[in-house]
């Protein structure tokens, strides 16, 4: 009996703690959002960007308006972005905000236009950018803040999931699973199991299916970077591994890039609609081909007719599974001269959290700067994904040039214009060509 | 219910007005809110009509430009791009329009502009490169006037969103010396168009004014209207059909008007739209929240909101005053029914005190002329017999009367034949009607069906208190009874029967014809003041038939007469015709007969309960020739100590008992399990004879009642139903009673109460049976007290003494017996000063009364060989084995008793000494001889 009054004590003094500990993680997770200015505050602040359409800003301004009814924010879509948005900074009619790339803070032409920027670590704004996560953040040499993640994106697959229900398959996990996954689908009638865009675009297939895999090589020898981001010949062995398992992934036949360039003519609408059309298991592609989804549901006429579950995968081509690219896609970065500055540091600072910047990932369907990938199910895959196949563009420290070289050899080799050692060989010239 | 019923109503009512004034406010508001619709839309045309001004005036500033460069070229001077540039620099007046100049020959689309690049380097060249505006440059008119307008772009030079006005213009090439086109574009921040809007938000604060082109995209874009494109915007926040969709755009693109639509919130609003005169592939449009427009409405709701609260209080007050009259009217109808339960009370209180003495009066006087045989005496019996039964039958008007008040009077039809109801009624009224001197005429139809079926009893009724009043009202003359009959067409198994009553009396005025229904009115009271009625008697009769379809009709001739008649369907049971009534009539009276016993039951036992003893009396009486053993208790508790240890075949029961009522002795008999009268019907007497009683003896427990006085005709029959068939016998031919010989001498005794006697008795037989039987023991009994007394012996004194008090009782010798009581308690409680004084008295007076009927002695042998029937040997041995069994159980009163009956039979020679022995240990009460005596019998026998 006293044993099972000790027993119960004990049940119950875990149960407080373990509620004591969830309501203190609780309480870190979401601060509720507090207004520093004057409610009645009224003001106008414009966010210049190169979206022609951006809808999930449009409703951050709506939720902004619950604490500040009186200001007024709009987006302008500014006409060839990267030569005008300098322009706009200087002029009369200069954006309070504006949308940057990575790309541009390695531009020389857009050094004014981060000189015009707010530092956004500066204490005195309290801006949370600990909801950031850590690979997502751009940190100047001296420890400023000019660039605000929104959303990031990675590379991988969308996988129909109606179908691998409907044969009781699994979504592979590793390149064995891929390949097994592959011959099953097949063997169910797939003819082509896995599609994507023919091309050379970071939104192409053969990006998605092995640049994740050569970020990883990269990663494992850093000492070669250098002479990989000089263009140096030698250091095209790097390639090598994605590569190599590239071409033997289709020479299995389980990609047809003929198929490809023949039903699918771009790099997003066309693969959209295409994997809208029910019949293909697994879609290569970026966040931005799943970021294209939500809008073209409708416009499918085959999804409206039948529609059906997808999700998104990284490609499982490594033998130990697949590769999370991690890819910030646009930053804000605030205007310094900005006649409202206060007000414009409010709305960053309003935000600046896991659920303003979730809500808005979710309604551009890319996914978040922060942790979280709870909000939208499509990005379900990513929530935990191990750590020591994640990583950052920034991490792997490979710049454009190489980039863009890597994406040639893959679409040469892919469409039987190089082997993989020519392509290797070629390493450094390839575009040049 | 009814409450319930008001306030429905009144809810309902209220829920119309409700309804009407909600349909009408918001009929009003439609009306209200369409005008400022309209209003709403003239000023998205006045709006529409700035714009036009705004874009006329800059497309002319350009053409003015255009104009300057052109007739400098067709002057034969042509500008240079650098001179022209120079040119709009100094023609145009605020810094925020630009002015570019582009050469269409280039494939970046590149130029000069009048401003460098805001980013601070001394570049004035601008380029379209990377912005598509110029897809339909061939379009750009060169009619002055014409306005030939850019979408809403990024102006290159500076970021800002911009529209542009264009011309085509001729300027030098300064390469190659020739003429040559180019696009002058007149540049200026959409901002410029938005500030000329402005003024518009005096009248409607939300206002919001938008401007798209043909595709959707926005030109001038409202904070309210998300997406870069109107109509995504729509289809993003509006669940529209692809047909719908596109009628939108059909609708915004086509002319002028408004349109409700949900906005990113959810919430509806108004877009008023126009096309731009000038500019047809641009349209206007203004945006506000419907809330704005409809202003109108809070009145209403107040207005609504106050009549709700109106109606409300109203429905309030209407409940509470219902609630008040509603607990007034049911105290009152408490009240009533109080005075009406008093009322009932009093009538069954009534019925129960005045039916009690009745019974005893009507049934010792029928017991009176039963007996008498003095004439004149049996004409006072006579006398008492119609005034008890006049007054039983006021009782039982006011009781019929309040059960048809009560709603509990029933019509129960039965087969009744109708000349034996005609019988009954003749036989009551025409007695009466000679008394009075009135003739009583029959005029009955002979074909009358025999058997009809109808409520024989309320019919009876009816027409007796019709011919009663009749007797009662007519002073001389006659009083006619005629009765009728006819076929009803339709029902082949009813006739129409039609009686009608007329009289020479004294008739009813005109203006007392309606009062002669109506309960308790007397119509003359004053003049009809000696005759005995309530005045319910028309009342009832009317009821009555009211309650079989039918109604009773008067005329009357004041002075003169009345004719009483009515017409009732009655069901025929046999169609055999009456004949001739006056036959049937003399037949049924040649065939009346005097009182009989309808069987008779010796073996049969009844217990009989009732707290007035005369009524126990009575009832013995009355069947006392049927031979049944009567036992009697005269209390609740008496009734409940017999019924534990006796088997009887009925019990009747008293209701109205002090202590014990009968209900509660019933319940109490009814958990006695250790009981021979477990199946025993036990029958309610009650002089309770209101409506509903039936059903409440039944209820409680009683298997039937019986009302007092206690009608002969009724009580037989009930026996009859109840007794066991067994223990019945046919009633015995011959009517040996009334001709049993009792000699006068006896009359003439003293000491003798005959009648006692014979009420002991049951029979003038077995009293002088008895009488012989006292005579034989007398001398013995005398001699054996002296005996006792004279060793003292006080115990077996008492008891001779106590058999004495018995037996002289039973002969009716009451002063005797009450002597020898007396003496019998001086026993009892050792007085036996007393029974020195006054034993010898005793003693002397008994054999006294012995000398005095020695006579009969004398008699006896002169009648040894009497009338008396030789009882059978089965019999005989039956009535044997009964009397051993009743010794074994120690019944004496059933010894008794069967010893008595058996004095009705003559025994065989060798079994009479045997017989005599019995009587003998009877009479002395010896019961504890008779087993021996029998059993020597039962061994002679065998």
């Amino acid at each position: 009996m006293k044993n099972r009054i000790r027993r119960i004590a004990a049940l119950l003094l875990a149960a407080v703690m373990i509620l004591g500990l969830t309501a203190c993680a609780g309480k870190k997770k979401s601060a509720e959002f507090k207004p520093a200015l004057s409610k009645d505050t009224q003001c106008s602040l414009k966010v210049a960007g190169s979206y022609s359409n951006f809808e999930a800003l449009e409703s951050e301004f709506e939720r902004f308006y619950e604490y500040y009814p009186n200001a007024s924010l709009s987006y302008v879509y500014l006409d060839d972005y990267y030569n005008t948005i300098g322009s706009a900074i200087a002029s009369e009619e200069a954006p309070d905000i504006f949308t940057t790339t990575s790309s541009m803070l390695s531009d020389e032409k857009m050094n004014t236009l981060f000189e015009n920027a707010e530092n956004l670590a500066d204490p005195a704004l309290k801006i949370d950018l600990d909801c950031i996560r850590e690979g997502a953040m751009r940190t100047t040499a001296n420890g400023e803040v000019l660039m605000l993640p929104i959303f990031t994106r990675t590379y991988g697959m969308l996988v129909n999931m109606d179908i691998f229900e409907k044969n009781g398959l699994k979504v592979p996990g590793n390149y064995a699973e891929l390949v097994e996954t592959c011959k099953k689908l097949i063997a169910a009638g797939y003819k082509y199991p896995i599609m994507g865009a023919n091309g050379t675009t970071v939104a192409g297939m053969y990006y998605a299916f092995a640049f994740p895999m050569f970020s990883s090589t990269v990663m494992k020898n850093k000492d070669s970077l250098d002479a990989l981001n000089a263009l140096d010949s030698s250091a095209g062995e790097l390639m090598r591994p994605a590569l190599e398992r590239l071409k033997a992934f289709l020479d299995a036949g389980y990609i047809d890039p003929a198929v490809c360039a023949e039903q699918i003519s771009d790099d997003y609408n066309a693969v959209i609609m295409r994997f809208f059309e029910g019949d293909v298991p697994m879609m290569l592609g970026g966040g931005d081909m799943v970021s294209g989804t939500a809008k073209r549901e409708s416009k499918s006429e085959a999804f409206t007719a039948n529609p059906f579950k997808y999700k998104f995968y990284v490609v499982p081509a490594g033998d130990e599974g697949g590769y999370f690219l991690d890819t910030v896609n646009m930053f804000f970065t605030v205007n310094k001269n900005s006649a409202n500055l206060d007000m414009t540091n409010e709305f960053i600072r309003f935000l600046t959290s896991e659920k303003e910047l979730g809500n808005m990932a979710a309604i551009k369907r890319l996914t978040p700067p922060t942790d979280d990938f709870s909000l939208d199910e499509v990005y379900s895959s990513l929530e935990g994904f191990p750590k020591e196949r994640t990583f950052t563009s920034r991490e792997t420290g490979i710049n454009d040039a190489v980039n863009a070289e890597f994406r040639k050899a893959t679409y040469k080799i892919a469409n039987g214009e190089m082997t993989v050692d020519e392509a290797i060989a070629a390493f450094g010239t390839l575009n040049a060509k | 219910m009814k409450r319930a019923l008001i306030v429905a109503i009144d809810l309902v009512i209220m829920g119309l007005i409700l309804f009407f004034i909600v349909q009408y406010a918001n009929t009003k508001m439609r009306e209200s809110n369409e005008s400022v619709i309209e209003a709403f839309g003239k000023m998205t045309v006045t709006a529409e009509q700035i714009i036009t001004n705004y874009l006329e005036d800059e497309q002319h500033l350009c053409d003015i430009w255009t104009n300057f460069i052109n007739r400098s070229a067709e002057a034969g001077e042509p500008m240079t791009a650098e001179d022209a540039i120079s040119y709009i620099r100094k023609a145009k007046i605020s810094p925020s329009i630009y002015g570019h100049l582009i050469f269409p020959e280039r494939a970046d689309m590149s130029g000069i502009s009048t401003h460098p690049k805001a980013t601070g380097s001394d570049d004035y060249r601008v380029s379209y490169r990377n912005i598509n505006l110029f897809d339909n440059l061939s379009e750009v008119s060169s009619v002055d006037g014409v306005i030939n307008l850019t979408r809403a772009y990024t102006n290159p030079q500076n970021g800002v969103q911009s529209i542009a006005f264009m011309n085509f213009v001729t300027i030098l090439d300064e390469d190659s010396g020739e003429l040559k086109e180019a696009l002058l574009m007149r540049v200026e921040p959409v901002s410029m168009l938005e500030d000329k809007l402005v003024f518009l938000n005096g009248d409607y604060e939300s206002v919001e004014i938008s401007i798209i082109n043909r595709e959707g995209d926005y030109v001038v874009h409202g904070k309210s209207l998300k997406n870069s494109n109107f109509f995504e915007f729509f289809k993003s926040y509006n669940e529209a059909s692809a047909e719908e969709y596109n009628k939108t755009i059909e609708q915004v693109t086509s002319g002028t008007g408004t349109m409700s639509m949900l906005n990113s919130k959810g919430e509806e609003c108004v877009i008023s739209y126009t096309p731009l005169s000038v500019m047809k592939s641009w349209f206007l449009l203004a945006y506000i929240p419907a809330g704005e427009l409809a202003v109108n409405t809070v009145v209403d709701w107040l207005l609504l909101g106050i009549v709700v609260l109106g109606l409300l209080v109203l429905l309030a007050f209407n409940l509470l005053m219902l609630m008040f009259y509603n607990r007034k009217l049911a105290e009152a109808a408490a009240d009533a029914n109080q005075a009406n339960a008093a009322k009932s009370h009093f009538l069954s209180t009534m019925s129960h005190d005045i039916r009690t003495p009745m019974n005893a009066i009507l049934g010792l006087n029928e017991m009176v002329l039963r007996d008498s045989r003095d004439e004149e005496i049996t004409a006072y019996s006579e006398s008492i017999r119609t005034a008890g039964k006049t007054l039983l039958g006021l009782i039982n008007d006011i009781l019929d009367f309040s059960k048809i008040e009560a709603g509990k009077m029933d019509i129960i039809n039965v087969d009744y034949s109708f000349v034996s109801m005609l019988n009954d009624l003749v036989n009551m009224v025409q007695g009466k009607a000679e008394e009075k001197g009135l003739a009583f005429n029959l005029d009955v139809d002979r074909d009358i069906p025999m058997i009809l079926n109808g409520d024989e009893i309320r019919i009876k009724q009816i027409i007796t208190n019709i011919l009663s009043n009749a007797v009662k009202y007519t002073k001389e003359g006659s009083i006619t009874f005629k009765a009728g009959f006819e076929k009803i067409e339709d029902k082949p198994d009813s006739v129409k029967l039609k009686i009608s009553i007329s009289d020479t009396g004294i008739g009813i005025k005109p203006e007392d014809l309606k009062r002669l229904f109506v309960a308790f009115e007397r119509i003359e009271e004053k003049r009809n003041r000696n005759i005995e009625g309530t005045g319910l008697g028309m009342t009832i009769a009317q009821s009555f038939l009211m309650m079989m379809g039918s109604h009773l009709e008067v005329e009357s001739e004041y002075g003169k007469g009345s004719v009483f008649s009515f017409e009732l369907e009655q069901g025929v049971k046999s169609w055999e015709p009456v004949g001739s009534y006056e036959d049937a009539f003399r037949r049924s009276v040649s065939e009346r007969q005097k009182y009989r016993e309808r069987f008779i039951a010796p073996y049969a036992k009844v217990l009989v309960v009732d707290d007035t003893p005369v009524n126990l009396t009575v009832f013995q009486s009355l069947l006392k020739r049927t031979k049944i053993q009567i036992d009697t208790a005269t209390s609740g508790d008496e009734c409940i100590c017999l019924y534990r240890r006796k088997h009887y075949d009925i019990i009747f029961l008293d209701h109205m008992m002090p202590d014990k009522d009968g209900i509660e002795t019933l319940k109490e008999m009814k958990e006695i399990t250790d009981t021979p009268n477990g199946e025993t019907p036990v029958v309610c007497l009650t002089a309770n004879a209101i409506s509903g009683m039936r059903e409440m003896y039944i209820k409680a427990g009683f298997d039937d009642y019986i009302t007092k006085p206690i009608d002969p005709d009724r009580l037989e029959p009930m026996l009859m139903q109840y007794l066991p068939k067994g223990k019945i016998a046919p009633a015995p031919d011959e009517d040996e009673e009334d001709d049993y010989f009792i000699p006068d001498f006896i009359f003439k005794l003293d000491e003798l109460d005959v009648n006692s006697g014979l009420i002991h008795c049951g029979n003038r037989e077995s009293y002088m049976i008895t009488l012989k039987m006292y005579l034989d023991a007398a001398s013995k009994n005398a001699e054996d007290i002296e005996k006792y007394w004279a060793v003292r012996d006080i115990k077996n004194t008492t008891v001779k003494v106590h058999a004495l008090k018995s037996t002289s009782r039973v002969i009716g010798a009451l002063k005797l017996g009450d002597f020898a009581a007396r003496l019998e308690k001086a026993g009892d409680s050792g007085d036996t000063a007393t029974l020195d004084n006054e034993l010898g008295e005793l003693l002397a007076r008994y054999r006294k009364l012995a000398e005095e009927l020695a006579p009969l002695n004398e008699a006896d042998g002169e009648d040894a060989d009497d009338g008396r029937p030789v009882i059978s040997k089965k019999d005989m041995n039956e009535a044997y084995a009964a009397l051993s069994e009743f010794c074994a159980s120690f019944d004496y009163d059933s010894v008794v008793h069967i010893v008595e009956s058996l004095g009705a039979y003559r025994f065989p020679e060798e079994e009479a000494t045997r017989f005599d022995a019995i009587k003998k240990a009877v009479d002395n009460f010896d019961y504890d001889l008779i087993p021996g005596i029998l059993s020597g019998g039962e061994d002679n026998g065998h």
